[in-house]
């Protein structure tokens, strides 16, 4: 048992790394942002301790910049962008090892991230507790310093690079999508439709004018996700199929 | 705005993010036997993940050529089932690239 999970915390930490490098040069960009705006070392970590977000920590710093006063509205903002995570999270909730612990699945809930959530939502099986801390781990760590090297060394990368940086979070999310939808027409119907419906919606100024692109994320999975689920059930005889375990 | 109201809206921030992840994690313990739902929420991660990234890819560069040939590797070596550190690090080099060939022009 004692050797099972390590293996599995090992297991997690490996699959952390590719995570923890794509934040760095995130984080670098803010902590620059953060000295920009006069903001002081101590508090801008703390900050991103309490939020450990990349896009909630550009949210305050927008609203420390743009002098705003208003807690509530961002706050409001803030939420919606957030709204995410309770699809992620209730959609995660069936793939944790129904003996995890409450306090375990307290623990991982502050760490969990986009990134983690596509990450183990590709693993076979229940995820295990080691696995998940495993998992963890190193995003978080690897996010702190990459915000301490922007706070320190603001010129610590030149523009060219940071701008090439600045894709690597989504071709990962790319990586995470695209190769599930190899063999399996649901998962690839269901791709292809939010990206079409996100795009469309995303470029319609007049849908933009009172729509922001949270509602849109939101409002387009959650429409996919009914979509697929009317035209391709999924059960346990179809199972493997759809899942197109390779 | 002062320090003080800064770490409190950061904290209510969290807070209110920490909510919506914890929540569902910790009191939807039971298995989902609905089939419908069932399905839902196995279409959620494919459904968001995808929203979150397209149209965004195409911004997250400084130039929306270089970024379309970032997001076209990325999605040709993940048909060809390589690694996240392989799709990521080579959409990034080839922006790099891209970006330092317009640049000559």
């Amino acid at each position: 048992m004692e050797a099972n999970s390590l293996r599995l915390f090992k297991k997690g930490f490996s699959d952390g790394i590719p995570i923890g490098i794509g934040y760095v040069p995130l984080m670098v960009a803010l902590g620059v942002m953060a000295v920009k705006i006069g903001l002081g070392f101590g508090i801008s970590q703390l900050m991103y301790c309490l939020l450990y977000s990349g896009t909630g920590m550009a949210a305050v710093l927008n609203l420390v910049s743009s002098g705003e006063m208003m807690v509530f509205t961002y706050l409001l903002t803030f939420c919606i962008v957030n709204c995410r995570y309770v699809l992620l999270s209730i959609s995660m909730s069936q793939k944790l090892d129904p003996k995890m612990s409450t306090f375990s699945r307290m623990i991982f809930a502050f760490f969990n991230t986009d990134e983690i959530f596509a990450v183990a939502m590709q693993q076979k099986g229940f995820l295990q507790t080691p696995y998940l801390f495993g998992i963890s781990l190193f995003p978080f760590l690897a996010s702190v310093v990459g915000m301490f090297l922007g706070l320190v060394f603001t010129n610590f990368l030149p523009a060219s690079v940071s701008s090439a940086f600045g894709i690597l979070l989504y071709a990962m999310l790319l990586a995470l999508i695209v190769p599930p939808m190899r063999g399996s027409r649901a998962v690839s119907s269901v791709i292809l439709l939010a990206a079409g419906i996100s795009t469309l919606l995303e470029c319609n100024p007049f849908i933009r004018r009172f729509l922001s692109s949270g509602w849109i994320m939101i409002a387009c999975s959650v429409f996919t996700a009914l979509l697929g689920a009317v035209f391709f059930p999924v059960d346990s005889s179809n199972k493997k199929e759809i899942v197109n375990e390779q | 705005m002062d320090n003080n109201a800064l770490v409190l809206a950061v904290f209510l921030m969290g807070g209110t993010q920490y909510l919506l992840k914890m929540i569902p994690l910790v009191f939807l313990k039971k298995k989902v036997e609905n089939k419908f739902l069932s399905s839902f929420l196995f279409y959620i991660p494919y459904a968001v993940l995808t929203s979150m990234t397209i149209p965004e890819i195409f911004n997250s560069t400084s130039h929306v050529i270089s970024a379309s040939v970032g997001a076209l590797i990325a999605v040709i070596l993940g048909l060809m089932n390589q690694g996240l550190i392989v799709v990521s690090l080579s959409a990034t080099v080839a922006v790099f690239i891209v970006e330092k060939i317009m640049n000559i022009f």
